[in-house]
């Protein structure tokens, strides 16, 4: 069943009780929340997600709560707890659902070593998945939203996980992330785009999420080959320019974009050396998004 | 320096070598460290990745690949190569006991 079929009083309901359960990629997450902008969050953006049962195995308990009554009034504020236990400092209230993602973020980033974990998104198309691994501010999230307005196949805005056993990449499908200008620069070049609550004044400014495709979310258990590792630097008026990398020189850089490549030692550098065997490596600059998008359409023929 | 000695890859099997066209990449195991390998040493590490090898070996095979400048000191280059890579861990040096 999915989310979406469910009304808010039901989805706010499970919420406030034993927590809703839902699919989200490969993972189970159950999650408590009595703030009402989480359910808002989750209708408007994991509607295409299916509803778990209570006999579900769960991979991570979450919830989103006040942390205590009398923060409720003065400067209201949202902590995120995993089985109970919170690792963060609280935020403000109105950044609940921003917080929903960045905690899931962590649950699976600090967990899931059965792959090795890349900052990238990755994209498909043509049975070709495309990596864009970055740093904040290198344009990923927003080639991969535009990328994906286009009918490509989200497999994650944040994060490639990589199989360590078979080094297929699984999709982890998740609403995609966009900061501060790219929320324009995507509303403008997708007007269709579905996008959540903006959350402003957070630590990396406003915050908004893009719905992922409902096709690329029923596709959650079907994984994709690695076909070119693409470095994307967004660059204000510059050409757009795909640079060929040494294959030797990106698994450098790429070691630089793991979350947890020290946790696996060997296996994560053959993970990352057959991931490099198998596609083709590129720096690319760019400032026109459309431009973008025709060269890695063209690309992925 | 290592002229009388055999140069290897340490015996406990640490050290992971992967090649891309004119350059390699090598991974030591012990210490989690990445290297990044160009020109001379990448022939180095393809011979050391197959067998042990003497200076005088290592550089029969690197003249047959490289052409140098008439007062290019290479067995010099090499000595030190080997050195910075047996500081690094990446490679062994013993003496022969063949020769």
């Amino acid at each position: 069943m999915k989310l979406e079929t469910l009304s808010k009083k039901t989805i706010v309901g499970a919420l406030k009780g034993d927590g809703l359960r839902f699919n989200v990629g490969g993972f189970n997450v159950c999650l408590s929340s009595s703030v009402p902008a989480v359910a808002e969050h989750l209708l408007s953006l994991y509607g295409a997600f299916d509803v778990l049962d209570n006999a579900a195995f769960i991979d991570f308990y979450t919830a989103l709560e006040p942390p205590s009554k009398l923060r409720r009034y003065f400067r209201p504020q949202v902590n995120f707890s995993f089985d109970g236990y919170f690792f963060f400092k609280p935020l403000p209230y109105k950044q609940a659902s921003a917080m929903f993602e960045w905690g899931l973020n962590w649950c699976i980033a600090s967990h899931s070593h059965q792959y090795l974990i890349i900052h990238a998104a990755v994209v498909e198309r043509n049975g070709q998945a495309f990596i864009f691994p970055g740093t904040p501010g290198s344009g990923k999230s927003t080639l991969c939203a535009a990328l994906v307005s286009r009918g490509w196949r989200l497999l994650s805005d944040e994060m490639t996980l990589l199989s360590v056993n078979d080094g297929c990449i699984y999709p982890l499908p998740r609403p995609i992330s966009l900061k501060n200008r790219s929320i324009d620069v995507i509303q403008d070049f997708a007007p269709d785009t579905v996008m959540g609550s903006i959350v402003k004044n957070t630590l990396k400014g406003s915050i908004g999420h893009v719905r992922p495709p409902d096709n690329s979310v029923a596709q959650y258990d079907t994984p994709a080959q690695a076909a070119k590792l693409i470095f994307p630097k967004y660059d204000k008026g510059s050409n757009t320019v795909l640079t060929s990398l040494s294959k030797s020189r990106a698994l450098l850089k790429v070691t630089e974009n793991c979350f947890n490549y020290n946790v696996l030692g060997f296996k994560g550098f053959n993970s990352l050396s057959n991931l490099i065997n198998a596609s083709d490596c590129y720096e690319f600059k760019y400032s026109n998004l459309e431009e973008a998008v025709n060269l890695f359409t063209e690309l992925a023929h | 320096m290592f002229e009388n000695n055999l140069i290897a890859l340490p015996t406990a099997a640490i050290i992971h070598c992967r090649f891309w066209d004119d350059e390699c990449v090598i991974y030591n195991q012990l210490t989690g460290d990445v290297h990044l390998i160009d020109g001379m040493g990448v022939e180095i590490f393809r011979v050391l990745s197959t067998k042990a090898a003497t200076l005088i070996q290592l550089l029969q095979n690197i003249n047959s690949v490289f052409e140098w400048d008439i007062d290019f000191d290479a067995e010099s280059y090499l000595d030190n190569l080997i050195m910075e890579y047996q500081k690094l861990g990446l490679v062994e040096v013993t003496e022969n006991t063949s020769a």
